[in-house]
């Protein structure tokens, strides 16, 4: 690597005159080198933009204070192991509607249009304990994106919801 | 202009003058240094492959400091991790400690027994939680967090780093326990991928 370069200054120590300043070249070539490296580095290291989040709420209060929940109002999301989407629509009664399986690619324009119908719903989320943390996700990346009042509450998966789905075909 | 003599066309060296592109990559630089962040490499994130999802909401991005992240493995195991090293301190009794609870009493902590998750090595001190440690750790998280800020208001903001694979269960254990502590807000981690147009 070049080092400076400086003009040698005329003779030493015995003359008493100014040495005349010669124009100094430095070569630039090893501070550009060092710089492109930091800039390497940095393009490399820096993250840019922070992750963006889904959020989740979990209902406020304590588990002693239920709401009254009109189950007419109620749409149940039960997802299996496999998991395969139900869709079972509550009624006042505490009936339910037979359950029709869902694609996860149609989640969001389902709850549209249901929701279109009713749009007071609560859903009700019931997810198999041995489903994969991806559907979930991926419904709430459904949810997030149907254009709907995102009302939901998680509930335990019961034997009888297990017994449902094995008989939908699991 | 006068008419130039033909003479030998000798080759003559480029200079190419090249200050401005100095100029311009020193800004590049000036910029890069001032956006980047650095983490120890004793407080390295846990490693979870994230599933991938399509909305993204901008209002509501991950922030710079003060997050408490719960990373799910394929494995079962919950790390809680906070950005704080002295929080950490505190709570885990180490600055680079990382808590690991593993909710299902019918298998093993995959961490507690080979001391990796998946193939990567976990280089961090771990702290083994069980159930009752590990919602006492998410109280005292908060406690420590707000006599170390002066702010008896602050919060962590909890973000969760699920793993494809992670059963469903664990997170319903760990919702219950978060529902126990009063951390009743918290935020998915995904991989936003570009919606594909139908």
């Amino acid at each position: 690597m070049a080092g400076g370069n400086f003009d040698a200054p005329e003779t030493g120590g015995k003359d008493k005159k100014k040495t005349k300043a010669k124009g100094v070249h430095i070569d630039m070539t090893p501070m550009v080198d060092v710089i492109m490296l930091l800039l390497t580095f940095f393009m490399l290291t820096t993250t840019l933009s922070a992750p963006q989040l889904m959020k989740i709420s979990l209902p406020k209060g304590d588990v002693k204070d239920k709401v009254k929940v009109d189950m007419g109002n109620v749409l149940f999301v039960r997802v299996s192991d496999k998991g395969n989407i139900y869709f079972s629509n509550g009624h006042s009664d505490g009936s339910e509607s037979p359950m029709e399986k869902t694609d996860i690619k149609n989640v969001a324009k389902q709850l549209e249009s249901i929701y279109a119908q009713n749009n007071n719903l609560l859903l009700l989320l019931k997810f198999d304990r041995k489903m994969k943390y991806s559907v979930m996700s991926d419904i709430f990346d459904e949810i997030s994106r149907a254009k709907i009042e995102k009302r939901y509450a998680f509930l335990k998966m019961e034997p009888a919801d297990i017994e449902k789905i094995n008989a939908a075909g699991g | 202009m006068a008419i130039k003599k033909v003479r030998d066309i000798r080759k003559a060296s480029i200079n190419i003058d090249m200050t401005p592109m100095v100029d311009v990559i020193m800004l590049l630089l000036t910029f890069f240094m001032l956006t980047a962040t650095f983490k120890a490499a004793e407080s390295e994130a846990v490693e979870v492959s994230l599933p991938q999802s399509i909305y993204s909401d901008p209002d509501n991005k991950m922030r710079e400091n003060d997050v408490m992240t719960l990373s799910l493995t394929k494995g079962g195991d919950v790390f809680v991790d906070v950005d704080n090293y002295k929080v950490r301190e505190k709570v885990f009794g180490d600055q680079f400690a990382i808590g690991v609870y593993h909710p299902d009493s019918t298998s093993k902590s995959e961490v507690e027994l080979k001391g990796t998750v998946g193939n990567k090595e976990v280089k961090r001190k771990i702290v083994l939680l069980n159930k009752a440690s590990f919602e006492k750790a998410l109280v005292d998280c908060k406690t420590v967090l707000r006599s170390v800020e002066g702010n008896p208001k602050a919060e962590f903001q909890v973000v969760i780093k699920g793993d494809k694979e992670t059963d469903y269960g664990i997170v319903e254990d760990l919702m219950d326990s978060m529902h126990e502590t009063n951390n009743k807000l918290f935020s998915l981690v995904t991989i936003i991928k570009a919606d594909k147009k139908e």
